[in-house]
């Protein structure tokens, strides 16, 4: 009786340690976001209305990665926009107040949130495969991943501005 | 009650429209380099001057790729809640209309009054013209599209938005594919600017010009000082300084003749709060120096965005 309690034990608080590490992890890969620890890159015009980019982020894991680059390549479209690169053209975010984020913080952790609404905008291309040249290993448990998304800006946009967050080109006629 | 509540909604509309500002219009023209480089420039004989000028009507009618990048970018904008004015239909809206005033007579078989500057007034007119240009590099079987968007207000002939680059080469897409891809590619950069003018506008209001003129058979002119004992030109750009947002212009020229008033900044709405515009704006000078000092003037409208208002006679 005695060690069947004891193996219970163990067992939930290795749950529970697999719990709290998974949700430290998530955490960190948010703070990640928020701290701009993610580089964009354009590289194709694509479709009408969305953009095709690659979102170099950090994690502990392969699947971590790509989960979190869906989250900063949505981020990045709305806060950071993207530089030109080569031939392919550049763009603006679509946020043209620098502070609102922290104005709208309320409505950008809950569409932020894991599962959220921001996942709506954002789909892997090429079935989320990574080029061997774009997974490099940092550290022991620590890897750079290269994750090529398409953003529907669009709808993006459309969203935020029928949610108020941001101004539309007809806002004030 | 139905009948009541549509009674409210219709007696409510007048108000309804309070508050919002006018609307800028927007229409795409090929730019006059693109009609060079293209064969649509037609060479007009202006007083002994031999002059080109683009040929519109010839190119929507012959181009196909220019009819596909403007409906491109008809429809981009039409997304954005910004429906265009389309070029071709307006040119034919004054065609059609100039077929019509020339046939309309009343029963006694008087005509329509036009005079030379009516006529030279019937022009395809938008708040902000943009002003297309591309070109398309083949060097064997690649090609590359170069593509340059202008937006020009109308009322300062300022550039306030503009996108341009060059696309990847390309050996296997086709020309039509590459151009409607610079539009997608630059409409969005074109938008944020333009954007960024809009946002101005509301804050410092919208920038227009002001001419003040005086008609040569007029007893006065802009230094007397029979009005008030204050010199006419002071009056007038004291006026200007009341009326404008933040105080905002900037008195380019004034002579004893005519005084020039540039990045004027009009408000977009009147005290009532109705959208107001620069012919509205102007009107109100008039108005002011016929009931202070009696002195009777002309307003004309030069484009969409300058006023010009001649002092002496209506």
């Amino acid at each position: 009786m005695k060690t069947s309690i004891t193996n219970i034990h163990v067992f939930l608080l290795l749950i529970l340690g697999f719990n709290i590490s998974y949700g430290q992890g998530k955490r960190n890969n948010d703070a990640n976001t928020h701290a701009w620890k993610y580089e964009i890159e354009g590289i194709g015009t694509g479709v009408q209305g969305s953009y095709q980019v690659k979102i170099w982020s950090i994690g502990s894991s392969q699947e971590a990665v790509i989960e979190q680059a869906k989250k900063n390549a949505v981020h990045a479209i709305i806060f950071k926009g993207f530089p030109d690169n080569n031939r392919v053209k550049g763009q603006k975010p679509l946020a043209t107040n620098p502070n609102l984020e922290q104005e709208q913080l309320a409505f950008f952790d809950e569409f932020f949130l894991n599962g959220g609404k921001y996942l709506k905008f954002v789909s892997l291309l090429a079935n989320g495969s990574i080029l061997p040249e774009d997974r490099i290993k940092l550290g022991k448990s620590e890897y750079k991943i290269g994750v090529i998304v398409s953003v529907n800006s669009a709808e993006l946009r459309r969203d935020l501005e029928n949610a108020g967050i941001i101004k539309g080109l007809t806002t004030g006629f | 009650m139905t009948k009541l509540h549509c009674l409210a909604i219709i007696l409510m509309m007048p108000f309804l429209s309070i508050g919002q500002a006018k609307k800028p219009t927007l229409m795409v023209v090929p730019s006059d380099l693109w009609c060079k480089e293209y064969g649509y420039l037609t060479e007009f004989n202006n007083q002994g001057t031999k002059v080109l000028i683009p040929d519109y009507k010839k190119a929507l009618q012959e181009d196909a790729n220019l009819i596909l990048v403007i409906s491109k970018i008809n429809e981009l904008m039409a997304d954005r809640g910004f429906p265009l004015k389309n070029l071709e239909s307006i040119l034919k809206s004054l065609e059609n209309q100039s077929a019509e005033d020339a046939l309309l007579m009343n029963n006694e078989g008087a005509e329509i009054n036009e005079n030379p500057i009516d006529k030279l007034k019937k022009v395809a007119k938008a708040d902000i013209i943009i002003q297309m240009t591309y070109t398309i590099q083949s060097i064997g079987p690649k090609n590359t599209v170069t593509f340059n968007l202008q937006g020009i207000d109308s009322y300062t002939n300022k550039q306030i938005a503009g996108s341009s680059g060059t696309g990847a080469p390309s050996f296997t897409a086709e020309i039509p594919v590459l151009l409607a891809e610079a539009v997608v590619a630059n409409i969005d950069l074109y938008n944020v600017q333009l954007q960024n003018h809009f946002d101005d506008m509301f804050e410092n209001g919208r920038e227009v010009i002001l001419r003040v003129l005086t008609w040569n058979n007029w007893e006065h002119n802009l230094e007397s000082e029979d009005f008030g004992g204050d010199m006419l030109s002071n009056i007038i750009e004291n006026w200007v300084h009341e009326n404008t947002v933040k105080n905002r212009f900037s008195t380019l020229d004034a002579t004893e003749n005519m005084m020039v008033f540039e990045q004027v900044r009009i408000p977009l709405f009147n005290e009532k709060g109705q959208a107001t515009d620069t012919r509205r704006w102007a009107f109100n000078l008039k108005k002011y120096l016929m009931d202070k000092f009696q002195i009777e003037s002309k307003l004309m409208m030069k484009g969409l965005g300058q006023a010009q208002l001649i002092l002496g006679d209506k």
